[in-house]
């Protein structure tokens, strides 16, 4: 399968410092991919930098096999990727307008924005939320709100950087089953950034384990969870006394 | 007290007699005032996101005068635009000095430091985080300047009111530059202080019961672009 | 949507204000909308550099229009003190000067700063005080009455601005040898208005020339004049032109014009007329050699 995303000799430096040294690393097409491991990993500059949202310090990034000029993304690659984050960090408007946005600013008809807009408030079960203040919204509802606008550009990834660790315990239960369902049904490809073995062991299908900026593990969720290696065992068999693995 | 009915009873008299001198001073004040702070948005504003978003070299320095410049002192500036355009100064070949571009220059120069500084603190504010979530949504650079500057509309706006506010208090830089000529450069505040000096307090109390409500009027309206519409 | 609409209301209002100011110079006064009926060529522009007494008596408010329509000059009036319009005649920022401090005046002249030196009119000086006159001056000696209240130690505000009056007022203090200074004598640093008005509320003597007197003796109901009519106290008018060899940018022409206009003899009876109405006694009188 051809990946979508792909590293090459990746590495990201800043202040001299290494941040990320990544030798291979890819994203393919429908899976649901996790990244996990400790604070200060470097999971949050791998993601940005996949989503070419930062430039590499050296090495090549490939998308569908070409390599894309450092520094020089064109604005329609960067328009198939959408982003959510630990914060909403919505704008002052209704839901609507925030919900919107990603399509007005690729300028679709107003029409079809009312339509799609309907739609995902729908699906995230936010629709009596419409004409609301987004700022004004409680901490689930806003994170609703921030994934149906990340979702409503039908991304080709999605890339969720602890978009549920805010939340507190059964508003994020409710969120994540109503994620699953929703992202499974729209076949989205999604890379999810997390530090919870619980969130990740639900929703990703393919995981990697990130200790000091580099990937020490990657592989279907359940084998790596199950059996991690020496590098990543530490790290993943202090989550597991919490949380005993059971899908 | 009986020289403030007095006053606010002259006022009337000036505005409903339709006093033709009145009426041209008023009308030479509001464009003024309204083409200074004018030019000092469509300079500081730019200016001011600019400073606020960006890290340049110099950068700091130059904040660093533009606050300093918030304080600075109308006579001061009046002094510097005076001998600018002196006939013996360096621009004295434009014979700028007693005009009412004068006073627009005086008035920018203590205005402009204010809409910069004010916009570049708000913009300031602006997490690095925003700034990734809605490049990340797709938009342009214009078009997160574009929702940058309408999610700062109420800090923008009461810079742009501060600006003003000091634009149409000012008198000393007024008084400098434009020699408060009648028909000419004579505007509400040097012409207070003219009626003061000539002991005609009744003339002067009017005058400033008609800059307070054309100062009101502007700021109203300013107060009411800046608290519209917000949603609950 | 209605935001922006509005938005470009005010825009667009903005442009308008911004238009209509293209052309202040001539869209303002009323004089300028009577020059529209009559196409004459644009005005030039002269700038006259005078005391505060001319303008805050209204004098000027008579005079300059005439001058203006019969001219086609359009003058610009810098009311200062005297001190600082000579000094702007000096450096050629100036056309043409009207001042009253014939002293200072001469140094300009025979510095060849200025020429067309002409006397033009004259009114007076007055010496006023509190009511209750504590340094018990009167009569018409002023030096006599200055000795005594340095002598008193009464309350004295002085302009303190290097004005004509204020520099009448040294001139006498110099003539009787007294360095004045102390808690008693007030330096305002203001107009002849604003000096006025701090007499009255300190209660104190002050110098000052009758038509600002006059004007605002409605307002000054503490003070009455004390002292008048000595030779002393004559308050000579000069007009002169800024010499155009030394600057080349002065507006000679028009100048030599403002000149000739204030001694020609049609001037002299509208300056002796001025103010008769309303005070029932003139302001300034005709003074011309």
């Amino acid at each position: 399968m051809n990946p979508l995303v792909e590293l090459n000799n990746i590495t990201y430096k800043a202040q001299n410092k290494t941040i990320l040294d990544i030798p291979e690393f890819q994203i393919c097409a429908g899976e649901f991919l996790g990244i996990m491991g400790p604070n200060g990993a470097g999971k949050s500059t791998l993601l940005k930098v996949l989503a070419f949202l930062e430039n590499q310090s050296s090495g090549a990034i490939l998308y569908r096999g070409e390599v894309i000029p450092k520094g020089n993304v064109p604005l329609e690659l960067r328009r198939k990727f959408s982003i959510a984050l630990q914060q909403s960090l919505l704008l002052d408007g209704t839901v609507f307008h925030n919900i919107a946005i990603g399509l007005t600013l690729r300028k679709m008809p107003k029409t079809v924005i009312k339509e799609k807009v309907a739609h995902w408030l729908e699906l995230f079960g936010i629709s009596h939320l419409a004409k609301k203040n987004a700022l004004y919204l409680s901490g689930g509802e806003a994170q609703r709100v921030n994934l149906a606008r990340a979702m409503i550009i039908e991304p080709e990834i999605l890339f969720l950087d602890e978009p549920f660790s805010a939340l507190d315990f059964p508003t994020k239960i409710k969120l994540m089953e109503d994620f699953k369902g929703i992202i499974e049904t729209a076949r989205t490809t999604a890379v999810f950034v997390s530090h919870d073995l619980m969130e990740i062991n639900y929703l990703t299908n393919r995981l990697a384990i990130i200790v000091n900026g580099e990937v020490k593990q990657s592989g279907p969720t359940p084998r790596v969870l199950e059996h991690p290696n020496s590098s990543t065992a530490s790290f993943l068999n202090e989550w597991k006394k919490f949380y005993p693995l059971a899908r | 007290m009986e020289l403030l009915i007095d006053g606010i009873k002259k006022a009337f008299d000036m505005i409903l007699s339709g006093d033709r001198e009145v009426f041209a001073i008023t009308w030479l004040t509001l464009k003024v005032c309204l083409i200074s702070i004018l030019i000092s948005t469509l300079i500081g504003l730019p200016l001011g996101i600019l400073l606020g978003l960006t890290r340049f070299k110099g950068r700091r320095i130059l904040l660093l005068f533009i606050n300093i410049g918030m304080g600075l002192p109308p006579v001061v500036a009046g002094l510097w635009i005076t001998m600018l355009l002196w006939r013996s100064g360096p621009l004295g070949d434009l014979t700028l000095l007693y005009s009412p571009t004068a006073i627009v220059m005086a008035q920018i120069l203590v205005s402009l430091p204010i809409v910069t500084s004010l916009t570049c603190t708000a913009f300031q504010q602006i997490s690095e985080k925003m700034l990734l979530q809605i490049k990340a949504l797709g938009a342009t650079r214009m078009q997160t300047l574009i929702i940058l500057i309408k999610q700062l509309k109420i800090a923008i706006l009461a810079a742009i009111m501060a600006g003003f506010g000091r634009v149409i208090a000012e008198v000393g830089a007024a008084m400098m530059v434009g020699g408060n000529i009648l028909g000419d450069t004579r505007i509400l505040t040097t012409t207070i202080v003219m009626e003061v000096s000539k002991g005609n307090f009744d003339i002067a109390l009017a005058l400033s019961f008609i800059l307070l409500s054309v100062a009101l009027l502007i700021t109203a309206a300013l107060t009411f672009l800046q608290q519209r519409k917000r949603i609950s | 949507m209605l935001r922006k609409r509005y938005f470009a209301v005010l825009f667009a209002l903005m442009l308008l204000v911004l238009s209509a100011c293209g052309n202040t110079d001539t869209k303002d006064t009323a004089a300028a909308k009577e020059k529209k009926t009559a196409p004459k060529p644009a005005p030039t522009e002269m700038i006259l550099a005078t005391t505060t007494s001319t303008q805050d008596s209204g004098l000027l408010d008579v005079l300059v229009p005439m001058f203006e329509k019969e001219n086609n000059v359009k003058v610009k009036t810098i009311a200062v003190g005297t001190g600082q319009a000579l000094e702007m005649g000096t450096k050629g920022e100036a056309d043409v000067l009207l001042v009253h401090a014939p002293a200072a005046e001469k140094e300009v002249v025979d510095a060849g700063n200025a020429i067309n030196y002409k006397r033009v009119m004259y009114n007076d000086f007055i010496l006023v005080g509190p009511k209750e006159n504590p340094a018990g001056v009167s009569g018409d000696d002023i030096k006599a009455a200055f000795k005594k209240l340095a002598d008193s130690k009464a309350t004295f505000v002085s302009r303190g601005d290097d004005s004509g009056t204020h520099k009448k007022e040294l001139g006498i203090w110099t003539a009787e040898n007294i360095k004045p200074t102390g808690d008693w004598y007030v330096s305002t640093g203001q107009g002849m208005g604003q000096t006025l008005q701090v007499a009255a509320e300190k209660k104190g003597y002050v110098l000052t020339d009758r038509a600002t007197w006059l004007a605002q003796e409605k307002n000054l109901d503490t003070l009455q004049i004390v002292v008048e009519g000595g030779k002393d106290l004559m308050n000579i008018y000069h007009v002169m032109q800024v010499n155009p060899e030394k600057h080349d940018k002065v507006n000679s022409k028009d100048a030599e014009k403002f000149v000739n206009f204030m001694i020609d003899s049609k001037t002299q009876d509208v300056i002796e007329e001025f103010g008769k109405k309303e005070y029932g006694q003139s302001l300034f009188f005709k003074y011309t050699e």
